[in-house]
């Protein structure tokens, strides 16, 4: 398909292929394209590097047959149909308006529709469907074509050897063209039997197929694909490659919101339903609409699991949606006041889930933290909230560290909440990380494993718990007056001191290596702790960091 | 692939010749001449191939229109590779005779199959008689 401006205006013999709309403005357009229609049908291989020329004007108005003589010229590939304006031929059609607008507005040319509309109304015999327009270059969908060879998209992949060998095909076929077979003579004959115009049809009908109102969602992968292409493609550009490589992409039709429709209409008075059938629903007569059926009572154990498991995918849903809108909002780090508040109410949901007892809070909160996905919602919600909620997780988790660890052994993907949660223990304050760790040493009822025995071996806990003491330390040094002989102090000395004695005890094949190795942990021991302890501590350490 | 880039689509492929499979085992060699979005098929100077070991023969079929739902496969056919071919072309008769022959032995080969799992009281249900889906 080619623009209208160009080399391909030329008169030719009036070989109408059909009805044209009289109106004023649209007449020297259709006109030419009457020109263009007979020109295409003489030659078919158009130079396809034109740019298109669109029209942005629709009109939905009724178009009439002016001459009865071109009615009886129309050709049997074009075939009118009963039009009329807007909402009702969009409702025959079962297509929304807005879809069908969107039809018009980019895919209209005289070319044989499918379907039907059933609705008598006619008086004249043969109208056009929609509004004469610019018959639309192909290349619409896509982004101007390449040079690249062989003709293949940026999603073929070939073995390098076969992609050589067409390669080396292409080039010694071009010579080759005067030398013609017997077949291509004969192709020649009944080549191009479908028309381009018959060719876009089709194409036509394989795009309102692909109509999406969010393609980032429905065609993730190819979106995604396409935008690390297209940023490989900068950089190599950049780099140096300078030949301007551009991939093609499918651009699919763009639909806003799908206007929601009445399938079903109601009279007043009447006892019944009518049903309307659109193509969405052929026959929806009745409203089938499922209610919430009771649970039966199971099991409590699995029962209560079960709960969780739902709780976490209601709980992930939300999260996504703030996900999303951090994605599609500007990019700022202060968010909207809407955004504050669905984090505000997942922080709650997290915290609570409908439990009134503060223990069994706590409780719902490592239920969550025991399931993979659980502990993928909350690192993935950790960025997104506010100082305070985030360290009182922070606190939970130091404070259940043990029983975290514990239950993680058969997952072993605690260390995904390293990175979210080591952000936030540099905004603790002192105060707030004694409380932790003191939490942490509390030796829990019934179990005779010390709980910093049970953290050191896990890769996650002896990481938190080497981030929690350089933290500590550089609180310390950076304001004196904590040296100062006071409650919290002879605390925080305590704690390093057992924590010191702990990594000694402990054998350094069950010492886990840590995610990061913070550089003031030595000398913090070294200055509460005796030398020889020092030593022994260094040596273990060191090992351990090593291995 | 200029036309909707991303996609797999059969109108670059219109006016070559492909050699399409069918659901029910036969092969048809043609010029694709037309398509449509349900990919039915429209073939123009068909030939049924019959393969039988090494021979094949051609029976020439005319024009073809294929329900596209019916289609296991097709592809394209490199004109100029196309001769070179081990294998042997022969008469349509002589290559109908081999395909019964061959059919024969085969059925032959099953009943005896049927019959040892038979007598063994096993039974291994026919593909042809179970339901498609």
């Amino acid at each position: 398909m080619t623009c209208l401006e160009g080399p391909h205006s030329n008169q030719g013999p009036d070989k109408s292929c059909g009805p044209m709309a009289p109106e004023e403005e649209l007449v020297s357009s259709s006109q030419l394209e009457e020109e263009e229609e007979e020109n295409e049908e003489e030659e078919e291989d158009l130079d396809p590097d034109l740019a298109p020329d669109l029209e942005e004007g629709v009109d939905e108005e009724e178009e009439d047959l002016g001459d009865p003589a071109i009615l009886s010229a129309v050709t049997n590939t074009q075939r009118g149909l009963p039009s009329s304006p807007g909402i009702k031929a969009s409702g025959a059609l079962g297509m929304s308006p807005a879809s069908l607008h969107f039809l018009w507005q980019t895919l209209d040319y005289l070319s044989p529709v499918p379907f039907r509309p059933t609705h008598p109304s006619t008086s004249s015999p043969v109208r056009h469907f929609g509004p004469r327009l610019l018959p639309p270059d192909p290349y619409v969908f896509c982004s101007p074509p390449t040079s690249w060879s062989p003709r293949f998209s940026h999603l073929t992949q070939l073995h390098p050897q076969h992609q050589r060998i067409l390669q080396l095909q292409q080039h010694s076929r071009t010579p080759r063209s005067p030398a013609k077979k017997p077949w291509s003579r004969q192709s020649d004959a009944y080549a191009n039997l479908m028309t381009r115009k018959e060719k876009d049809w089709v194409i036509k009908v394989q795009m309102v197929q692909l109509q999406s109102e969010k393609p980032c969602l429905d065609d993730y992968y190819y979106q995604n694909y396409y935008q690390k292409l297209e940023k490989k493609e900068a950089d190599q550009e950049l780099l140096g490659q300078r030949s301007k490589v551009e991939s093609l992409k499918l651009v699919t039709p763009y639909i806003q919101k799908a206007e929601a429709y009445e399938s079903v209409v109601r009279f007043e008075g009447s006892l019944g339903q009518v049903a309307m059938s659109t193509c969405f629903s052929p026959r929806r007569a009745i409203d089938a609409v499922p209610h919430g059926t009771p649970e039966p009572e199971i099991g409590a154990a699995s029962s209560q699991r079960l709960r969780v498991l739902s709780w976490i995918e209601k709980m992930f849903l939300q999260l996504l949606e703030i996900e999303e809108g951090k994605k599609n909002g500007p990019p700022q780090s202060c968010y909207s006041e809407q955004q504050r508040n669905q984090v505000e109410k997942l922080f709650q949901a997290l915290k609570t889930q409908e439990q009134s007892n503060l223990e069994e809070t706590a409780d719902g909160f490592l239920q969550v933290l025991s399931v993979r996905k659980g502990k993928a919602l909350v690192a993935r919600l950790l960025p997104f909230l506010p100082r305070d909620l985030a360290v009182s997780l922070l606190l939970a988790v130091i404070h259940h560290l043990p029983l975290l660890v514990k239950r993680d052994a058969a997952d072993q993907v605690l260390q995904m909440l390293f990175k979210p949660l080591g952000k936030y223990i540099s905004h603790l304050t002192f105060h707030e990380l004694l409380q932790g760790l003191q939490g942490l040493m509390l030796l829990p009822p019934g179990s005779s494993e010390r709980p910093v025995t049970v953290v050191l071996q896990n890769q996650f806990g002896i990481s938190l718990l080497y981030a929690l003491l350089s933290h500590g330390a550089k609180l310390v040094s950076l304001d004196p007056s904590l040296e100062e002989p006071s409650s919290d102090h002879t605390a925080w000395t305590d704690i390093v001191i057992l924590i010191a004695w702990e990594i000694a005890q402990m054998p350094t094949a069950s010492l886990a290596e840590p995610l990061t190795f913070p550089s003031n942990l030595l000398p913090l021991f070294c200055r509460h702790v005796d030398k020889q302890l020092v030593q022994q501590l260094e040596a273990t350490m060191q090992l351990a960091w090593i291995y | 692939m200029n036309y909707m880039p991303g996609t797999a689509s059969l109108i670059e492929d219109i006016d070559k010749k492909h050699l399409v499979l069918l659901r029910d085992g036969r092969t048809l060699i043609g010029f694709l001449r037309s398509i449509d979005q349900f990919a039915n098929l429209v073939l123009h100077q068909t030939v049924e191939r019959i393969h039988v070991g090494k021979k094949y023969g051609d029976i020439p079929r005319g024009i073809f229109v294929v329900r596209g739902e019916n289609v296991v496969l097709l592809g394209e056919i490199d004109l100029e590779k196309e001769s070179d071919t081990p294998l042997q072309q022969v008469s349509i008769e002589e290559i109908l005779e081999e395909q019964r022959v061959e059919q024969q032995t085969k059925l032959e080969n099953e009943k005896i199959k049927v019959q040892a799992l038979k007598d063994r009281g096993l039974s291994i249900p026919r593909a042809d008689t179970l339901d498609e889906y």
